[in-house]
């Protein structure tokens, strides 16, 4: 785009806000999400000599407003309050809306993690303010766009400084550039585990405040009576090169014995699972490769008897290579593995172990002639 | 003793992705060639709706916003059980993204009348968002239950339970709520035999027809035609992009023994390099 093109006068549609992200945390830890939203945001806010600022919610919060700092925040506004403890939509819709509208300028754009948390409050938000959101990204950029179509003579213009909002559509065999820079702030939710955050840097300056909340009745009309969650501590599987993932096709508990005789033959290995087996108390939650589990990047991810949900696919498809093993031709993993097998775990798993001892004691070219 | 809620639940058409047909060359999709379905996310809100007026008793009304033939699937949500259907459905309604779906949909639900329960499915398989709901929610300015997986009914109180990071949370709201249903909810049952020849009756006659099925416009509803369609939306597509990663590369071996199987796989991938400590 041309210099000269730029003298239309947008000011009004891209006031000089900046970048906002909206922490999350789980008992008393701020989530890996946030994290990387603030290093994606480091990104867009420096590209618009802008400030990064964040705001964290909850109940005694201990150092999360320094480590949002550490992590790049410029500015952090921290809202604790006992009603604020447990997230629930209406408290927190309620004091991010008044935050945003006590802000002079609006943020150009606010980043939320794309986790039950964020999928939840984001859209409130966005409806509220009748401003423009986009889920799930997977890529986040700030450049210009000039707007020609002639259905809407109200957009037309050229934008210098819009949120790029890329993310998969269609069931990710394409990919969207979604813009909005009409509206401020500019929304965009992206999936945990994509964005790659800054390392801490515990001499960063930054500035802290403190927000006052405030409630109203209509806020409290829903209770959490309970809220149960596993941390995760032990399982090293975001670290590990080969991950041998099981599902509700191993037909029992005990079926993961075979996984982890499989996981023997590969150095650096562990034994992930779906949430359905999860939820049925075949593997503790540590073990969940998924949406609300963890993002996992292994070389090699072997996928036992799981059908590839959506949920499960995002937590994995980045993986090097994918080997699903599923006795159902038309399960939704062959769509995105890497090689599939067609049979029953029990019947393929005992001979891959065979083969795979074989191969690492030497008898690899026995076993091939063999078979013809 | 039952009482009589009023349970809407939110449905939309989307094309079968399962199907080739109308998937253009660059991805993109063809909507007048696609084959339709209902959103299959929908099917649990369905269900969840359906079990309301089973358990404690209710009407069930079906919504959706969408070309002419999404009549198809108020059809559908009628043989599984539901008592009624309305369609929203028009040209200035094209280009929509959620915040005007929103819109669109809460004007249609003010026409509509009172609820108790409003029932979405989590995501579309189309837009896949999952902001509709909540974005709903907000205009009514109603409490919401996202990510719901069971539920029950108990002093007119809803005890939900719903899907977290790292476990799950249970909730107690008062209606009226906005609810999305997970897909790990129970199934939607099959239709009943008289279900389904109730509609086949009902197709024969266009007017009995009309009487369960309605399709309405933006006037009609009242809604301001600024908020609606392209104009409405604050967001829009700017590119997409052919993505190589998904779909149909995958090398299946399926047929023959396990250990063949396995020979296959050992012979035309480099998996035998992860065996040994790099
Ligand atoms: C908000 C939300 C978050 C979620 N988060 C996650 C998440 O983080 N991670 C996750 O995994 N899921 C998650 N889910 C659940 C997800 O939608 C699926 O329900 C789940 O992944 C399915 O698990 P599965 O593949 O083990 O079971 P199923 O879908 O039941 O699949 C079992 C598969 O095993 C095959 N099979 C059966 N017997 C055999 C056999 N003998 N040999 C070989 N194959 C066999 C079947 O053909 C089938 O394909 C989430 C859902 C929601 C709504
Ligand atoms: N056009 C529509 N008509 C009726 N309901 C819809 C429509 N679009 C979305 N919804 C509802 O909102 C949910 C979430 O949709 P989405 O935000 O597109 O992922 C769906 O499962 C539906 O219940």
């Amino acid at each position: 785009m041309s210099e000269e093109a730029a003298e239309i006068d947008v000011s009004q549609y891209c006031p000089k806000g900046d970048v906002l992200v909206v922490a999350e945390h789980i008992l008393g830890e701020l989530q890996p999400v946030t994290l990387e939203l603030l290093g994606a945001g480091r990104l867009l806010s420096d590209k618009m000599e802008k400030s990064l600022i964040a705001i964290v919610m909850g109940h005694e919060l201990g150092d999360m407003p320094q480590k949002l700092i550490e992590y790049g925040a410029d500015k952090v506004y921290v809202a604790d309050h006992p009603e604020l403890k447990v997230y629930r939509t209406l408290p927190y819709r309620r004091v991010l809306c008044d935050f945003l509208e006590s802000l002079a300028v609006p943020p150009h754009t606010c980043l939320l993690g794309s986790t039950t948390t964020g999928r939840d409050l984001a859209p409130r938000i966005a409806a509220h303010f009748d401003t423009g959101l986009t889920a799930d990204c997977t890529e986040l950029d700030i450049g210009p766009y000039e707007h020609k179509s002639k259905v809407d003579p109200t957009k037309i213009g050229l934008y210098p400084n819009c949120l790029y909002a890329i993310r998969p559509s269609f069931g990710e065999s394409l990919k969207a550039r979604i813009l909005g820079p009409w509206k401020n702030p500019q929304m965009a939710t992206t999936r945990p585990g994509v964005m790659i955050p800054l390392k801490a840097d515990a001499n960063r300056k930054g500035e802290i405040v403190k927000l006052k909340v405030k409630f109203k009745d209509e806020d409290y009309r829903l209770i959490v009576a309970d809220t149960v969650r596993e941390v995760s501590k032990g399982v090293k599987l975001t670290e590990a090169d080969v991950i041998i993932s099981g599902g509700y096709g191993l037909g029992s508990k005990e079926g993961f014995n075979l996984l982890y005789e499989l996981a023997k033959c590969f150095p650096n290995s562990a034994v992930g699972a779906s949430r359905k087996v999860v939820d049925l108390g075949w593997i503790p939650y540590q073990h969940q490769v998924g949406q609300t589990g963890k993002t996992v990047r292994p070389k090699l991810y072997i996928a036992c008897g799981i059908s590839g949900a959506i949920q499960h696919r995002v937590g994995m498809s980045k993986s090097g290579l994918i080997l699903a093993i599923n006795k159902d031709a038309d399960a939704p993993i062959f769509k995105f593995a890497h090689h599939g097998i067609v049979g029953d775990v029990y019947q393929v798993l005992p001979e891959l172990i065979k083969q795979f001892k074989a191969v690492q004691s030497g008898k690899e070219v026995e076993a091939v002639v063999s078979a013809h | 003793m039952a009482r009589s809620y009023n349970i809407f639940v939110m449905v939309k058409q989307v094309p079968d992705q399962g199907s080739k047909a109308g998937i253009n060359p660059d991805g993109t999709i063809d909507r007048a060639r696609a084959k339709r379905m209902l959103n299959p996310f929908d099917r649990y809100a369905l269900q969840a709706a359906l079990h309301v007026k089973k358990k404690y008793g209710g009407i069930v009304t079906a919504i959706s916003m969408g070309p002419p033939p999404a009549v198809e699937i108020l059809l559908e949500a009628l043989e599984h059980g539901v008592d009624r259907g309305f369609l929203l459905s028009d040209r200035r309604l094209a280009a929509s993204d959620t915040l005007a779906t929103a819109y669109a949909l809460f004007k249609v639900i003010n026409y509509v009348g009172k609820f108790d329960f409003i029932f979405c499915g989590l995501q579309t398989t189309d837009g896949d968002t999952a902001q509709v709901g909540p974005q709903l929610a907000e205009r009514l300015g109603l409490p919401q239950v996202t990510y719901c997986e069971d539920f029950s009914i108990e002093n007119e109180k809803l005890h939900a339970r719903r899907i977290i990071e790292g476990g799950f949370q249970k909730v107690v709201v008062e209606p009226p709520v906005l609810v999305t249903v997970a897909n790990s909810y129970h199934p939607l049952e099959y239709k009943s035999f008289a279900g389904t020849y109730r509609v086949q009756q009902l197709q024969r006659n266009p007017e009995e027809l009309g009487k369960f099925i309605k399709t309405i416009d933006l006037d009609l509803v009242g809604a301001d035609i600024e908020r609606c369609g392209l104009k409405g939306s604050p967001t829009i597509v700017a590119a997409t992009e052919k993505v190589g990663e998904i779909g149909g590369s995958c090398a299946i071996h399926q047929g023959h023994s396990p250990e063949e199987l396995v020979q296959e796989l050992m012979k035309s991938s480099n998996i035998s390099d992860y065996l040994v400590a790099s």
